[in-house]
């Protein structure tokens, strides 16, 4: 849906593991808070992210078309089959407490996507493996994260060729529902068992290219970090985990007493 | 070691499940079936290495899916992976998959522990509103008068009821239609 583009922005050049970090961090933060002025807050700060990748544009437009529908379906959920007491929004009676729900959801989901995709469209995935060799992040989780990525669309290819060729064959599509169940075994078993056949081949090559040899692999071209990124990725951290810690010390009080009073 | 997975073909398997759950959504959007296959692949590859690669599988199905649709909300959903994975190993150790009228039965209670998993994450973390299909059941359940929570759960279970039972009848069929040449190489088709 939306992938990487070049730019010259602060969140282009700065380590892959920092705009990450922002976004989880983000993401962490906003599950943490519970009013719509505090939601508020962090859909804002993920357009600032946005901004700050000189990707407003290229991000808005996918973000709101995922966030949208979404937040029609919890505005209808929340807002119109909620529970009383409501108030008149021009012709809609509006549940005060679901309209009030509806907006922290829905905000929630708004902030993670701007800020999410703003990471989509600035980290380059090349410079991100990169990043991961350096940090010596193991083969395996390199190897599953990039390389699927590549098998993917080979695979829709084929899937799309194997539809059509059982389709030839006198394969319907349609039909009842039981029909259409039963069309899924010609179509999903060719795809798979061809796949399984290709793995010894793709477990030779691996091995020639020597990925079984245990060695520490090197970063050819290392994505250079600083001090100031450091920090900034630790204060992400001390965020979110003095965010948490507001949010379940009321719990604390349910547990132990006690232990509420010493955390206050 | 990869991944805590015990060799270099486990990781190829992985990779493949994968490939599988992301991919079918394609074929299934052919002949408009209202379930996903989402999870087909972390079954086969539970089902072929065990539990810590369908969870390697599971899990990373789940990140990769959020890159590639950009929508990163769904990936607390990576729990209910998890949890297909662990179930789905343990049914392979006691040969659910060698006849479909085992596996199709054991789907079908995937699909409950499935449903119920997801129906607390839906709820609690987005109010109900997840995929388009599942959310319009959850509010034509509110609009007669069901409550939110109650709805949520039978929204995430009926699709799941059906989507599992479909992923292990599929998983045994590829399982007992393996080339022997192939099952060889695989220690539970070749037990």
């Amino acid at each position: 849906m939306i992938g990487f583009r070049t730019g010259r922005s602060p969140l282009h050049a700065a380590h892959p593991y920092t705009p990450l970090a922002i976004a989880t961090a983000l993401l962490c933060l906003v599950f943490a808070a519970q009013t719509p002025a505090a939601i508020g807050i962090f859909v804002l700060a993920g357009i600032v992210l946005a901004i700050a990748g000189s990707s407003l544009g290229y991000v808005a437009k996918p973000a709101l078309m995922l966030a949208i529908p979404t937040l029609v379906l919890l505005f209808i959920l929340h807002g119109l089959l909620g529970p009383e007491p409501r108030h008149a929004l021009g012709p809609l009676h509006v549940s005060d407490s679901g309209l009030t729900e509806a907006i922290v959801l829905g905000g929630r989901i708004t902030a993670i996507l701007f800020a999410f995709l703003t990471v989509l469209a600035t980290v380059s995935p090349d410079r991100l493996v990169e990043a991961m060799t350096e940090r010596r992040v193991s083969f395996g989780a390199t190897y599953l994260l990039v390389s699927t990525l590549t098998l993917v669309p080979r695979m829709r290819r084929r899937a799309a060729q194997i539809l059509e060729a059982q389709q030839c064959r006198g394969l319907r599509l349609g039909g009842s529902p039981l029909a259409r169940i039963m069309a899924l075994g010609p179509l999903v078993l060719p795809l798979v068992l061809g796949a399984l056949a290709e793995v010894d081949e793709q477990v030779l090559a691996l091995d020639t290219r020597g990925v079984t040899s245990g060695r520490v692999r090197t970063a050819m071209d290392p994505p250079p970090d600083s001090a100031a990124q450091w920090a900034i990725r630790w204060i992400c951290v001390c965020l979110v985990v003095g965010a948490w810690a507001e949010r379940v010390r009321p719990l604390l009080m349910l547990i132990h007493p006690h232990l509420y009073v010493a955390c206050r | 070691m990869y991944l805590g997975l015990v060799s270099l073909r486990d990781l190829v398997l992985v990779r493949l499940g994968v490939a599988i759950n992301l991919v079918l959504g394609q074929v299934v959007a052919a002949l408009l079936l209202p379930v996903y296959l989402d999870s087909l692949g972390t079954i086969l590859v539970a089902a072929l290495v065990g539990p810590r690669a369908a969870i390697a599988a599971g899990l990373t199905s789940q990140v990769l899916a959020a890159v590639l649709s950009g929508n990163f909300s769904w990936l607390p959903f990576g729990i209910v992976q998890v949890v297909i994975a662990v179930y789905a190993a343990g049914a392979a150790r006691v040969g659910v998959f060698k006849r479909l009228r085992t596996a199709l039965p054991a789907g079908l209670l995937l699909g409950l522990l499935a449903g119920g998993t997801a129906a607390p994450i839906a709820y609690f973390m987005f109010g109900g509103a997840t995929a388009g299909g599942v959310t319009a059941v959850t509010t034509a359940l509110r609009a007669i008068g069901t409550p939110l929570p109650v709805a949520v759960a039978i929204a995430s279970m009926g699709t799941d009821l059906l989507d599992k039972t479909i992923a292990f009848g599929l998983v045994c069929l590829i399982l007992r239609n393996v080339p022997s040449h192939l099952a060889a190489r695989f220690p539970v088709l070749a037990r």
